[in-house]
This record gives C-alpha cells, sequence and structure tokens, in this order.
C-alpha cells in the first residue's frame, strides 16, 4: 500500500501542464496590461473567438498525433458551409437534418484524405494539400460562387445563444474536449493511433490495422472540419467559398503550442485547447492595445518557434534550471 | 611497419557523473599502438562514456586525459578527429547515395591544382583504391554505398578513418549487425591495422571474438574490473568477471519437449524468397533456424505470423481457441489471435514505441484484454504490466519511463514482456539476444525455458550458433529459402552448422 502511495507521487505530471502554465502567464500579462480583459463581454467574445479554431484543432491534433499532417480543414469549412447554406436555403431542409448530412458529408471528406493517405501510401502533406484547393474548387462551383447570406434566422441561435448567460458554444467546446480526450486516453483507438504515429512498422507487428487507423484519424479531423463549418455558417449566418482561409494552418499551430509534435504519437487534445486559447489571447491583447494585424502576425509566429523550441529543448532547459537551482542552494 | 608500442592515450582517474548516475568512476586505462585493445562489458557498464570521452563527445567531471604523455582536454569531436581518434559507431555516418569513394573524403575532397573551386575526381579515386588497398579490401571505389552489405559499408568507415590520418579507430561493436564470414574478415583486416601500427579499440558483446585482442579489459558498472593480456585471456573467467558473480552455466538449457505437434508448416512459398519450407514445432520446443543473413531464415517467420503473404503450402496450428478460417494468416492480427509473437530482428526499427512507457509497449499488443465495456482500464493495464516487469525482471524505472531510455537488454525483455502478456502459444524468437549484454541474454534463456516450461513452443533465430546449440532442441538449417536439413541438437555441432549454413553462399 505504501509502495503505491509512492508510486503515485512519483508520477510524471501530465504533457497538458506546460501549456497550461504558457496559457496562465499569457493571461496575467494581458489582464495586467490592459483594462479590459477581463470585462465579461470580452471574455464571452474570446469564448466565441476561440471556439470554431479549437474545435478544428481537435481534429489537426489527431491527424498530427497518428504521424500525418491536414492541410485541408480550411477548404473543406468554406464547402461544407456552401453545401449547409443550398440545402437550407434552397432546398428548404430543416436546420437539424442539413447538420447531421453536413456532419456525415464531414466525415466522407476526412475518409477521402485517410483513404489516399493510407491505401495509395501518398504522404498526407501531399493529399490534404490537393484536398485543400480540390474542397475549395468544390465550394466555388455552389451558387455561381458567390456567398450565400441569410441563411436562416434559426442558425444564428447555434453560434450566439445563450443559458444562464453562457454562450452554448461554451458547451459544445467542453463537450468535445473532453470527449476525444476521454477517446485518446481510454479507448483502444486512441491508443492505436498514438502507437501508429509513434512507430507505424512497429504498430504493424503488434497487430494494428495501421491503414484503418490512419483513415479514422482523418475522418475525425473531417467531423470536427464539419462542426467548425456549422459555427462557421451559423456565425455570419452565411456560406461562402472564401470562408476557412489559413484556418488549417491556425489549427496546426494550436496544436504544435499545445506540444504535440509533427513526428508523430505525440501531443493532447487538452493542451491543443490551451495552445488555441493562448494564440487567440495574444491575438486579443495585441487588439486591446491598438496593435496592427502585421504585428500581431509577427508575434504569433514567434510564438510558435518559441513553444516548439521549449519542447524540443525541455530535458536539457530542465538539466540547466536544476543545475541552476543546486548551484544556488550550495551557495 | 611500426612494432614498436608507443602509449596513446591515458585516462587516469576519469570519473564521468550524469544527473544521478556515476557513468564511469575513478577509472585509468592505457592505449598502445599496434595494438588491439578490446572493451567488454554489459551494458550499462560505461564503455561507451569512455569512447564519448575520448571522441569529444563529453568531458570528464574529474581525472586527467593524456595524449602521449601530455595532459590534454578534448573540447569537441572536431578536436579528437585532428588529434588522430576516429570513431566508428554501430550507425554507420555514410552518405547511402554516393560512392565509395566520395564516402571516404566527403567534406574534404581533394581540389584540381590549377581550378580549386573544381574537384579533382580522379585524384579520389585513386587515393581512395590506395587505402582500401593498404586495408587490404577489395571494393570498387565507385560503387554505390546503398549496394554494399553492412559488413562492406564497415569497411568504408574504416577506410574513411585512416584517410583522415588517424592513430586510433575506435569501433562500438562493430560485429553486432554482420554476419560470420563477414566478422571473420574484419577480424583479418582488425588485426592487419594494429600490424601497420594503429591503435584499435574493440567494443563487442561477443565472446567468440577474444581472439582478435591484444588485451582486454573488462568494465563493470564504470569500473574496470579485471585486465587481461594476450594468452592470458580465458572466456569463462571474463564472463564471471562481467556478470560479477560466478554463473554456474552460461545456458541454462531446459528440455521441457515433448511430442505434441504444436505447429506444422507445409511447403510455404513467399515472394520474399521462401522456397518451400516445411517443419514442425512440438510443444515445449525449442525449434532453432539456423542460417546467414539473407538466407530466409528471418522471412520464414515473417511468412508464419502474415507479414509476407504465402502464396502456397499451408499453416496449421493446434491449440488454437480462434477458427483459422484459411489454412495461413494474411494479418498479423491474425496470427496474435490465434497466440502466435513475433519478437523482431531489429526492436528499434519495428519493435519499440518510443513515444510510449513500459506498461504501454507491453499491453499495446492485446488491448482487448484490458478492456471493459470498450474503455481502457488503465488500473489493470498497469497492475499486469507490472506483474511481467516484476517477472521478467526488467529494470521498474520502465514503468513510467519512456522505453527509450532503457538499455537494450531491458527494452528486449519488454517486447517478450508484450508477448507473454499475449500469452502466445507459439514465440518467434528473431535474434533476441542481439546487442544485449552476457547477463540479459542469460535472463533472455531463463525466459526460454520459461516459455516452454509452459507447452508453448518457441522458434529461435540466432546468428550466434554457439546459443542456438545451446537453447535449441532441434534446430533447421535455412539456406537460399529453404530448409534444408532438420536435426537434433545433440547430433550436431557448430562446426556442421557453418559448413550446412554456409554451403554455396557467394
Amino acid at each position: 500500500m505504501k509502495n503505491n502511495m509512492l508510486n503515485i507521487k512519483k508520477r510524471k505530471a501530465p504533457s497538458y501542464i506546460g501549456p497550461l502554465i504558457a496559457l496562465i502567464i499569457v493571461i496575467i500579462i494581458v489582464g495586467l496590461t490592459t483594462d479590459r480583459f477581463f470585462t465579461p463581454g470580452n471574455l464571452r467574445n474570446l469564448m466565441l473567438q476561440v471556439s470554431i479554431v479549437s474545435l478544428v484543432a481537435i481534429g489537426s491534433t489527431l491527424v498530427i498525433i497518428a504521424g500525418g499532417i491536414d492541410l485541408s480543414p480550411g477548404s473543406a469549412i468554406a464547402l461544407l458551409t456552401m453545401i449547409l447554406a443550398s440545402m437550407i436555403k434552397f432546398l428548404g431542409i430543416s436546420a437539424p437534418f442539413a447538420i447531421i448530412l453536413i456532419v456525415i458529408m464531414g466525415a466522407l471528406l476526412g475518409f477521402w484524405n485517410g483513404v489516399l493517405t493510407a491505401h495509395l501510401r501518398i504522404p498526407s502533406f501531399v493529399t490534404t494539400l490537393a484536398s485543400m484547393t480540390i474542397f475549395r474548387g468544390f465550394a466555388f462551383l455552389f451558387n455561381n460562387g458567390s456567398p450565400i447570406f441569410s441563411i436562416s434566422d434559426t442558425l444564428t441561435e447555434i453560434f450566439y445563444g445563450k443559458i444562464l448567460g453562457i454562450p452554448y458554444v461554451f458547451f459544445y467546446v467542453f463537450f468535445f474536449f473532453i470527449l476525444f480526450s476521454l477517446i485518446m486516453r481510454y479507448t483502444e483507438l486512441g491508443r492505436e493511433i498514438y502507437a501508429v504515429g509513434g512507430n507505424a512498422a512497429a504498430a504493424r507487428f503488434s497487430g494494428i490495422n495501421v491503414k484503418k487507423t490512419v483513415v479514422m484519424s482523418f475522418i475525425f479531423a473531417g467531423v470536427m472540419a464539419s462542426f467548425g463549418s456549422v459555427l462557421m455558417a451559423a456565425r455570419l449566418n452565411s456560406g461562402s467559398p472564401n470562408y476557412g482561409v489559413g484556418m488549417e494552418l491556425s489549427a496546426i499551430a494550436a496544436a504544435v503550442v499545445g506540444g504535440a509534435s509533427l513526428g508523430g504519437g505525440k501531443g493532447d487534445i487538452i493542451a491543443t485547447f490551451f495552445g488555441a486559447s493562448i494564440i487567440t489571447i495574444v491575438h486579443n491583447g495585441l487588439n486591446l492595445h491598438a496593435m496592427p494585424t502585421s504585428v500581431q502576425n509577427i508575434v504569433i509566429g514567434m510564438i510558435i518557434i518559441f513553444a516548439v523550441f521549449i519542447d524540443m529543448w525541455r530535458r536539457e532547459l530542465g538539466d540547466i534550471f536544476s543545475r541552476l537551482i543546486s548551484r544556488r542552494t550550495k551557495s | 611497419m611500426n612494432e614498436i608500442k608507443e602509449l596513446l592515450w591515458e585516462l587516469k582517474n576519469v570519473t564521468k557523473v550524469f544527473p544521478g548516475v556515476k557513468a564511469i568512476n575513478n577509472l585509468s586505462l592505457k592505449i598502445y599502438s599496434s595494438e588491439v585493445h578490446g572493451m567488454i562489458g554489459e551494458n550499462g557498464s560505461g564503455k561507451s562514456t569512455i569512447v564519448k570521452c575520448l571522441s569529444g563527445v563529453y568531458q570528464p567531471t574529474s581525472g586527467k586525459i593524456f595524449y602521449r604523455g601530455n595532459p590534454i582536454v578534448i573540447h569537441n569531436p572536431m578536436m579528437a578527429c585532428s588529434l588522430g581518434v576516429a570513431t566508428i559507431y554501430q550507425e554507420l555516418s555514410l552518405v547511402p547515395s554516393l560512392t565509395v569513394a566520395e564516402n571516404i573524403y566527403i567534406g574534404r575532397l581533394p581540389r584540381k591544382e590549377r581550378f580549386p573551386f573544381i574537384v579533382d575526381w580522379q585524384e579520389i579515386v585513386k587515393k581512395s583504391l590506395v587505402i582500401l588497398k593498404k586495408l587490404g579490401i577489395d571494393l570498387d571505389p565507385l560503387n554505390i554505398v546503398a549496394d554494399l552489405s553492412i559488413a562492406q559499408q564497415q569497411m568504408v568507415e574504416i577506410a574513411k578513418a585512416l584517410s583522415r590520418n588517424a592513430n586510433l579507430i575506435i569501433m562500438d561493436e562493430p560485429s553486432a549487425a554482420i554476419g560470420m564470414e563477414e566478422t571473420k574478415r574484419l577480424h583479418e583486416i582488425v588485426l592487419n591495422m594494429a600490424m601497420q601500427g594503429y591503435g584499435i579499440i574493440y567494443i563487442t558483446h561477443r565472446l567468440d571474438e577474444l581472439s582478435v585482442m591484444d588485451c582486454v579489459t573488462v568494465l563493470k558498472d564504470g569500473e574496470v574490473v579485471g585486465d587481461r593480456a594476450k594468452g592470458r585471456i580465458n572466456v569463462k573467467e571474463i564472463v564471471n568477471l562481467m556478470i560479477g558473480h560466478d554463473v554456474k552455466e552460461h545456458y541454462p538449457k531446459q528440455i521441457n519437449q515433448t511430442n505434441d505437434t504444436l505447429l506444422t508448416v507445409s511447403d510455404i512459398y513467399t515472394k520474399k524468397g521462401i522456397n518451400g519450407v516445411s517443419f514442425t514445432v512440438h510443444q515445449g520446443e525449442v525449434f532453432g533456424l539456423a542460417g546467414s543473413i539473407g538466407s530466409g531464415r528471418t522471412e520464414i517467420g515473417h511468412a508464419i505470423f502474415g507479414i509476407d503473404d504465402i502464396t502456397d503450402g499451408s499453416i496449421k496450428l493446434q491449440n488454437c481457441q480462434v477458427v483459422m478460417t484459411k489454412d495461413k494468416f494474411t494479418t498479423p492480427r491474425e496470427a496474435i489471435k490465434c497466440g502466435v509473437a513475433l519478437l523482431t530482428e531489429n526492436r528499434k526499427y519495428n519493435g519499440l514505441f518510443m513515444n510510449f512507457n513500459g506498461v504501454n509497449n507491453v499491453s499495446i499488443a492485446k488491448l482487448k484484454k484490458i478492456v471493459h465495456r470498450g474503455i481502457l482500464d488503465l488500473n489493470k493495464e498497469e497492475i499486469f504490466a507490472k506483474e511481467y516487469i516484476d517477472k521478467l525482471k526488467i529494470t521498474p524505472t520502465a514503468v513510467e519511463q519512456s522505453v527509450e531510455f532503457l538499455s537494450g537488454g531491458n527494452q528486449q525483455k519488454v517486447i517478450i514482456a508484450r508477448w507473454m502478456f499475449c500469452e502466445a502459444n507459439i514465440f518467434i524468437l528473431d535474434e533476441p539476444t542481439q546487442g544485449i549484454d552476457i547477463g540479459a541474454k542469460v535472463e533472455v534463456y531463463r525466459l526460454i525455458n520459461d516459455i516452454t516450461s509452459h507447452g508453448k513452443g518457441v522458434i529461435f533465430i540466432s546468428s550466434d550458433f554457439e546459443e542456438l546449440l545451446a537453447m535449441s532442441d532441434r534446430i533447421g538449417i535455412v539456406n537460399k529459402g529453404k530448409i534444408i536439413a532438420v536435426k537434433e541438437v545433440k547430433n550436431i555441432n557448430k562446426k556442421y552448422l557453418i559448413e550446412k549454413a554456409f554451403v554455396n553462399q557467394v
């Protein structure tokens, strides 16, 4: 029993602790340097801003953990908002049913990426780069390439609705992050995704269906992109072939800032939420300081490099840190 | 040429401390020219730390290094190189797509005298030939390195070291990845180099290589526990020095063989070069497969395990809980379900998950065992895996730590634990003792006994014919994708295996 206690104490800190600390530091800095950060209006605004990219980033993180990369969700969002808008506005399909169809289509888009990657053995960077242009191309086929405005007033409620003052989106984000971190931690599939990303050859020799696992990671990514597209369409009450430009990169950035390794096998869903939040809050802080977009972009870029640097040299930095401390205590 | 031995390098009371461990402790060592200096010790005994101190990768925490009698600090690998230290690591540092000559002179290609920005290709080939000849290596400098065998690539590494005017060549387990014939050839070259005045540090696990050494230093836990000059090298004594206590039997073979058939392989063919292989494995039996690298011994394992598709012939497994739909396995998943396990030849490449700790590495091939209503029971997983970690005497740090940081022996035992966790009936062990120290080897042998004592079967593939003869009940000799003979071990000896396995080999 005592032995057990010791083991529990020795247990390593979960991998989202680092990004969480970084997030807290960012919140403190932005909170102290601006007077509007902690206003309910700003916090609610932040929640709305982080929601779409963080949901999409769940999918990107899964694909990255499985050893791939997904460049297509931004275009998938554009295509799916166009389909959603067409279905509701032109075909008169009810919103809930249309949303279900959109999620299925999102899964199919992911399936397409997954099959090309896993079965034709084309690197995912290439397949999803192609999908990125293909999906956006299809998006422009709807409504002669023009955006579809004022889809339906009930749709906007999905994004802007509140219960007891808390926006609905908070619950979506909460639900999906908890769901996927449970999937990754407590299901066979989750474990297999980590295994395939860590060492695909060893995974095969351990009886894992590597292709199926890769396809599943892309299907999840497609599904999360479809939820992103529903929120996007609801937010602006429109569909547009120009939505989601650069979204795939923001989602990947969130995963990377959250500590996911593009080498595969490493990453944490909750940490991705912290990564997405860090990026959104830095944007918000710079906005509150009236910094131009150009500066914001530069800062975000630096944060990505810094995050990866910390992650890569964590052990060495830890050594240096502990040496500094031990020297202090000696003298 | 240079028959007088002179003192090249001396380590005096060198200690190297890493956070939490003393890798080498107050160690003194002398290295002479014209001498093959053997270095033997278990994993973690400090061999590679010594090498890294000499090649400028690490700085000793305390103690001094002398070069030709003068104290010196080797700041970095460049400096070690300029002092004439060349290290040939197990992972070779050649560029596969370039030629032999280009690899030898890479980074300092000779230029034409009149046009210093143009590479003098003729000169490179000429110079490379001189070096290769000096070593007695028969290789075309214009061959592409990727087309060479591992052994030949090693030769290129050696040539590269010599071309840099090295005087000390450190070879880190050069024989680990090459076959028996090639090892012999390597020994000739090593002796030839020593004759020509080079100092050589030869690191190995294999005790059958003691004959090539002029002196041996036995290391244990970062200290020298024995120093033996030629003529006083005794295998048994060295084994005892390495392990630190008397091992009564190097090979603790238990006979558990029965007459009940467990696996029947009938006349199988694959596209990977298996041409009609048949054999049976009985319950409690160790069936050895002897053959050179490339003979098809590994591919037989792959065919049974469902990695390579069997185009003709069949496999039959008794005691199989799942009904086999075909007379072969089309995926490893099916094979595992029916109780077949395969420990692969290269644990880093297709065995270990470096992103997982020991526990997750153990459970990965049969997650079903810890699934309760679709959910992984992580407590159960840890309890199960710990049981095997204890049983197999794997270091307890494996529970929390990534397997990346475990020694080779512990890594290998983690994978054996994986298959024991799967409750496999047939264990295909492909080079299970490769690159692990002798203490860990003995533990692997004990595990083989443990497996067979439960009525399970082992297919044992090994390049080390001595261990193969000692641990198997019967041996099948594999040559060119066929089993050319199956013999009871009591009726054959090492000489017979070598003759049969290497006959007709080019």
